[in-house]
């Protein structure tokens, strides 16, 4: 068990990844279960949880209650018995746990349902999403403070003929750990692989032979039958199926019971039949294995690695009318497996025991794991900042992780076992806010803006390098102003608050510029004294001015204000200091052939203010 | 009754008692309002209701009262028209536009509205309220007045321009349901709005864009819409070239959308995906692919520009098609199949791919996507792009014997267009449809009649099974076996054999018309719709009798037979158009026009069989009647005009009758005369209709009923003008074209509303047609 902690001081997530399924021997398969800090010890509860049963005894003493979709609960200690008793009873192992341990796990576990928030503690908030892959898997949404995840679990983005596909909201998240059983595989339409099953299966039985389905009890199952049963229905076929005792037949009880939980066409349906009320499928007797004419049987295990399946595998085999169909996935030693890699003449059960195979294989790839592109949209849709692959092969994960980032830009990590991950979190402060500030808040306040594109590539086209294109923005949020103070709670005001607040005035940036402008080396000027100008004639230079500048600015409204003129918020008046601070020392020209006109504006209207005071400075009024 | 309720009703609303205390009770606004509604109280209430309501407007402060008020006032100025000119005015005059509350004065708002849009005279005063107001109460701080207002927006006659600004300022609302109200507003502007500023139109394409990742799902399948809408008047915005890139950029964002979580956006997804015109083969043809195609790859980025709103790798095209028809849901399924109708025509190998996709979708389990699968692959065949092999046949024909009896008739109405490359095929379906026969009785009419199409469109098949079961045919000992179906559909697949344009029939064995003789009743039922029970009994006669069935020989005959007799009873090939052809909703899509023109050709040919107008057979005599003809129809207009029918009426039956004299002497001109009838016989009943149009004059007798089945006739007789006779000129296929407008004005003039709508669509089909013969 390795513990990797994600941290901020807030929460502390624990994530404990443990060597799953006892199924799953030869790939690095990883399990999550995520139990919020040591602090408060509750545990959430998916599907392919199940395949923690071994340390089913250390749950048995968490005090914290478990939570389980409602048909998780139902049907987890029917698959923990059977479990079980194939360890037990036929494997010989040393048991794990008792029924006993069962029972009292079972006592501790909470129902949620889908999309159904629950407050376990103060911190942690969780919440089931529709996952597909198997009755009432879900995904999971936990939030600990202002940080969130989501586990996904095992889930299905395509839906198959009785489960809906995986459905969530988009959420904010900090991390999404996913699956990933097929992280290079795209699977295309199932649509042709169902297509060809019926036509295998269809071509066995009219030739009289047998078909042998092994299938897991759950899922599977009721899929295939579900497709049979509808062909069956449009062909009018009268061929039996049947469905080997047990588990499987328990297993359809269930599923009529939680229809809701099933995709869109069974819920549907579900008024007038119940599509898992099968037509033409009845329960299997060990007295109908060598009963003449054709037949479809249903056994479990899927991968004939013993009990009932191999038992009919054995009977079956050696006739070339009948045909097994396999599932897409077997575990190496198992006779499926052997099936599956070559075509076998003869399997070795063991020293005593040979079966001769002639029978036709038909192996059939459907699989409740969302692909490679399932995956990538979903991590797409939800768009986390981070990324933790698990339950896959590494050398794929890798392939699919390196997708995520140069793909998505989206940071991804696919840890191996025992591996610690830091994952920083979300951590808001929490702030005040000022009444005049929700006020302007509530006012709408957009405005629109042009842009140029400053991407280069689009020079390419002649004509967008001309557009502009309509930008809006909404400056609300742009108003309000964030203020700390010590020991205060940090708080939003209005920008117009600001000032009041910390009792201050406004300060203003202006900038200044004396501007000679030529008047020429006129009578006129030549006979006034100390080259300053009588008050009358300042005013008819800025008239003169005034006069030139309204000619050229044409777009701008110009003021005369007897004093000065006035552009925006730019100001022209004729200096009459003779050692103005704002005159450039390095003026070529005679202070006799020049007046001076003292320029001042603030930033704002920079570029109107040299435009035209690149005018004056050309400008020669002695030409008047 | 009215004056006590009235006089109760005033002491309690007067100003003086209403402002002292007591609030006015609802009993008392109730029995105003039904003064008001009720159609007999006298004037002189109404007004006095008026002028107190008005008054007490101006007094009241309480919201709700104002609110019952406004309510009332604009109850009266729906029911008393005459008042709506004093309504409007005070409501604008109140000080209510400019209160403080809101909702308020977004109801007075909503008054004036109503009651402009029920007094077309108040209009223009409405303009003069201009969008100010409107705008300014969006800008309040009220939430749900603002979204009424946004989505009611196009109620306030608000410039153009202004709602603009003001849909797109909004699409940055925090609040989604105004977001959504935004783009929808955005989207009716799209379809309204004239605009040619190029950075206008972007900008509200890119803020649609990126509003397709929004957190709400109502704001993106809005988003969807909105984006849909601009995207095409970008489209149109841009030059050739960067047309081509900005479709295809549209198509891959909408592709994006198609993995949403939500239904509805899916579906909406896939509605805007249908609408775009045209798309890059390989972007086509990686939708119907999930991995990546290699070609797609290579080209990291769409075209050749790109900015980073439209970076968008081809990816997110990847399976687009597939995701949505291994959909959960049935309507986003049934949504994709739809969309993928515009696509095939635009690419052969998305066609074929696309089609063994639509294969699989028979095998769905909800009847409205199998059905809407049919549909588009009805669709394909009338662009004729519907190649079918032989690995889909097997579900193909299992659609013929589909317990529903839509899903049935709609895979023979693909089977009637459908074009089959070989004689195993055509097999195969013959022997679908016959099973089809045998298990569903009751479809037999339209099995026939699908039979007899395959049949004549493919002769040489025909001909050949024929001759293979002819044997079967034969009455085994001395019971003929008659009584099956097999053997009536063979004897149909004959007829059409005998009749279909390639000449390969020769070798029928006549007996077996004589057979056919014998199941008339059911085969011409069946057939209806293309020949009259007599014209086939004499085909058929004519066939049996002659050793080598000697159809060439009957058509000669067949070419006058109608005319002689004087009858035209079934309007073969209008009722033929209508039924089998393309319907005629399909016409106003533009892609499909052309093909569903392409269609109809064989079925003109058809009718040249039985009428061929060649004017250069004439004889003088009769050419140079034919000019006097519409010569002496110009006299007879200015009857018309001054409404004198009975002289009118009767110059025309001279008319008929000098035109059949020359009938039975010569042979040759018989089709140049039956247009001449016809034509006569239009201008009589466009004669007839005009009577209605006559001002001042009012025929007591003549009904609005009887003007419709005029107008009807008229129709009908127009169509077959037009359909059944060739090789007109070209003036004179304009004329009947003329006249076909003319009586569609007509029709759009008078009749009720209900017909306008099929009227208009006929205009716009005809209109097509006529660019197409011009």
């Amino acid at each position: 068990m390795g513990k990797g902690s994600c941290s901020t001081a807030a929460c502390t997530w624990a994530i404990s990844i443990t060597a799953a399924t006892p199924i799953s021997l030869s790939s690095p398969n990883l399990e999550i279960s995520i139990m919020p800090s040591p602090a408060s010890s509750s545990l959430i509860f998916t599907w392919t949880m199940l395949g923690l049963f071994p340390t089913l005894r250390k749950f048995v003493g968490i005090a914290g209650p478990i939570y389980m979709t409602y048909p998780t609960k139902a049907l987890a200690p029917l698959m923990l018995e059977d479990y079980r008793k194939v360890m037990v009873e036929r494997m010989g192992e040393q048991e794990q746990f008792t029924s006993d341990h069962i029972v009292e796990c079972m006592k501790k576990v909470i129902a949620v349902d889908i999309k159904q928030t629950v407050q376990v503690d103060k911190d942690l908030q969780i919440r089931a999403y529709y996952a597909g892959h198997v009755l009432g898997a879900a995904m999971f949404y936990a939030k600990v403070g202002d940080s969130a995840i989501v586990y996904t679990g095992d889930y299905n983005m395509t839906p198959d003929r009785h489960l809906g596909a995986a459905q969530i909201d988009r959420l904010q998240l900090d991390l999404v750990i996913t699956e990933s059983t097929y992280a290079t595989t795209v699977r295309d339409s199932k649509y042709a692989r169902e297509r060809e099953f019926l036509k295998a299966v269809h071509k066995c039985v009219a030739g009289g032979g047998k078909v042998l389905i092994p299938t897991f009890a759950l899922g599977r199952a009721q899929e295939l039958c579900i497709l049979l049963d509808d062909y069956w229905e449009r062909m009018n076929l009268k061929i039996p199926i049947y469905f080997s005792a047990g588990l499987t037949i328990q297993a359809n009880m269930y599923y009529k019971m939680l229809i809701s939980w099933t995709s869109q066409k069974v819920k549907q349906t579900y008024a007038s039949r119940n599509a898992f009320d099968f037509k033409n499928v009845s329960s299997f007797d060990r007295s109908l294995i060598n009963a003449p004419g054709p037949c479809v049987l249903f056994a479990t295990p899927g991968m004939i690695s013993g009990g009932f399946s191999l038992e009919v595998f054995k009977q079956w085999a050696p006739s070339e009318l009948n045909l097994v169909t396999l599932p897409g996935y077997c575990v190496a030693g198992t006779i499926g497996h052997k099936l599956m890699s070559g075509k076998p003449t003869q399997i070795v059960l063991d020293k005593d025991t040979r079966i001769d195979v002639r029978c036709q294989i038909h192996q059939l790839s459907f699989s409740p794991h969302t692909d490679a592109k399932g995956i990538m949209d979903l991590v797409k849709f939800l768009s986390p900042k981070h990324v933790i692959l698990v339950h896959g092969e590494k050398p794929k994960m890798a392939f699919l992780k390196g997708r995520i980032q140069s793909e998505l830009g989206i940071q991804c990590y696919d840890p191996a076992n025992n591996d610690t991950v830091c994952i920083p979190s979300t951590h808001y402060v929490k702030a005040g806010a000022s009444n005049a500030f929700i006020q302007s808040s509530l006012n709408p306040n957009f405005k629109f803006s042009k842009t140029i594109p400053k991407d280069k590539t689009h020079l390419v086209l002649k004509d967008t390098m001309t557009m502009s294109r309509l930008l809006v923005s909404d400056e609300r949020v742009d108003e309000g102003i964030l203020v700390m103070e010590k020991s205060k709670k940090a708080k939003v005001i209005n920008q117009d608050e600001l000032l009041p607040m910390l009792g201050k005035s406004k300060h203003e940036v202006r900038f200044a510029y004396c501007c000679p402008v030529h008047i020429g080396n006129s009578e006129g000027t030549k006979t006034l004294s100390k080259n300053r100008l009588p008050i009358s004639d300042n005013h008819s230079w800025l008239h003169m001015v005034f006069a030139k500048l309204s000619s050229e600015l044409a777009g701008e409204s110009i003021q005369d204000l007897g004093e000065h003129l006035q552009v925006e918020s730019f100001h022209v008046s004729v200096c009459l200091k003779d050692n103005c601070p704002y005159k450039t020392a390095d003026n070529p020209k005679k202070k006799s052939e020049a007046v001076f006109f003292c320029c001042k504006w603030s930033v704002a209207d920079e570029k109107l203010a040299w435009k035209v005071i690149s005018f004056m400075e050309n400008l020669d009024l002695s030409s008047i | 009754m009215e004056e006590r309720l009235w006089n109760h009703c005033e002491n309690t609303l007067t100003p003086s008692s209403n402002v002292a205390d007591k609030p006015l009770s609802l009993q008392t606004l109730a029995s105003v309002s039904s003064l008001i509604t009720n159609p007999s109280t006298s004037d002189p209430t109404i007004f006095a209701i008026f002028q107190t309501l008005t008054s007490s407007l101006q007094l009241s402060h309480d919201p709700l009262l104002l609110r019952h008020l406004l309510k009332l006032l604009s109850d009266l100025a729906v029911h008393r028209p005459h008042l709506s000119h004093l309504v409007f005015n005070s409501v604008r005059a109140h000080s209510l536009l400019s209160t403080d509350s809101t909702r308020l004065a977004a109801e007075s708002l909503s008054v004036l509205a109503s009651v402009a849009e029920h007094d077309r005279t108040l209009v223009s005063a409405m303009d003069e309220l201009d969008g100010d107001l409107f705008v300014s109460l969006c800008f309040r701080p009220c939430v749900s007045v603002r979204s009424w207002l946004l989505s009611n927006a196009d109620r306030f006659r608000v410039r153009p321009y202004l709602l603009l600004t003001v849909m797109l300022g909004f699409t940055k609302d925090p609040y989604p349901n105004v977001r959504r109200v935004a783009l929808d507003g955005l989207v009716k502007l799209s379809k309204s709005i004239v605009c040619d500023d190029r950075g206008v139109i972007e900008g509200c394409y890119c803020r649609a864009v990126e509003l397709l990742h929004d957190m709400e799902g109502c704001v993106r399948a809005a988003a969807i819409r909105a984006v849909s809408g601009w995207g095409q008047m970008l489209i149109v915005s841009n030059q050739d070239g960067d047309k081509t890139y900005w479709s295809d950029a549209l198509f891959v964002q909408l592709c994006s959308m198609v993995r949403d979580m939500s239904m509805e956006v899916r579906v909406e997804a896939f509605e805007a995906l249908g609408m775009v015109k045209m798309v890059s083969d390989d972007i086509l043809l990686q939708t119907l692919s999930k991995k990546v195609l290699v070609i797609l790859k290579e080209k990291k980025s769409l075209g050749h520009c790109t900015s980073k709103q439209f970076e968008i790798s081809a990816s997110s095209a990847a399976g687009a098609f597939v995701h949505g028809l291994e959909d959960e849901f049935y309507e986003v399924r049934r949504s994709a199949c739809y969309s993928m109708r515009t696509f095939p025509i635009l690419s052969d190998e998305f066609a074929g791919e696309a089609l063994n996709l639509l294969m699989d979708m028979l095998n769905d389990d909800s009847m409205v996507v199998r059905l809407q699968a049919l549909e588009t692959m009805h669709h394909m065949a009338t662009c004729d792009c519907l190649k079918v092999q032989e690995t889909h046949m097997h579900m193909f024909l299992g659609t013929l014997v589909d317990s529903d009896t839509l899903i049935r008739s709609a895979a023979r109405k693909i089977l009637r267009v459908m074009k089959l490359p070989n004689l195993e095929m055509f097999k195969s379906y013959i022997d679908g449809l016959i099973k089809n026969l045998e298990i569903y009785p009751q479809d037999e009419v339209d099995v026939f009649s699908v039979l007899f199409n395959i049949g004549r469109n493919h002769g040489k098949f025909a001909a050949c099974i024929v001759q293979e079961v002819s044997q079967e045919i034969d009455p085994r000992g001395e019971k003929l076996s008659f009584n099956s179906v097999k053997v009536a559909a063979w004897l149909v697949l004959a007829i059409s054999a005998s009749l279909s344009h390639d000449q390969h029939s020769c070798n029928i064995p006549p007996r077996i018309y004589s057979y056919a003789v014998t199941l008339l009743g059911r085969i011409s039922r069946a057939l209806s719709d293309v020949m009259n029970p007599n014209t086939l009994l004499t085909y058929l006669s004519l066939c049996s009798r002659s050793t080598s069935s000697s159809d060439t020989e009957f058509r000669k005959e067949e070419s006058f037979l109608p005319v002689i007799k004087g009858d035209i009873p079934t309007y073969a090939s209008i009722e033929m158009i209508s039924y089998s052809g393309v319907p005629l909703r399909q016409i106003s899509d533009a892609p499909s026009e052309i093909h569903s023109q392409k269609m109809w050709e064989p079925r003109e040919l058809v009718e040249t069989q039985f009428l061929e107008y060649q004017p250069e057979l004439h004889d003088e005599v009769v050419t140079k009647y034919m000019k006097l003809i519409p010569a002496n129809i110009e006299g007879v207009w200015p009857l018309i005009q001054s409404g004198c029918m009975v002289e009118v009426l009767r110059t025309f039956r001279s008319c008929k009758d000098e035109l059949t004299t020359f009938t039975t002497d010569s042979h040759g001109s018989a089709g140049a005369l039956a247009f001449m009838l016809q034509y006569i016989r239009v201008v009589k009943l466009l004669a007839k209709v005009w009577v209605h149009f006559l001002p001042e004059r009012k025929v007591c007798s003549y009904g609005m009923g009887e003007l419709h089945l005029l107008l009807g006739k008229l129709d009908r007789s127009l169509r077959e003008m037009r359909y059944r006779f060739m090789g007109l000129s070209k003036e004179e296929e304009l004329h009947v074209l003329e006249l076909i407008l003319l009586s569609c004005i007509l029709r759009l003039s008078k009749v009720e509303v209900c017909c306008h709508h099929a009227t208009l669509k006929k205009l716009s089909y005809y209109n097509f047609t006529c660019r197409i013969s011009m």
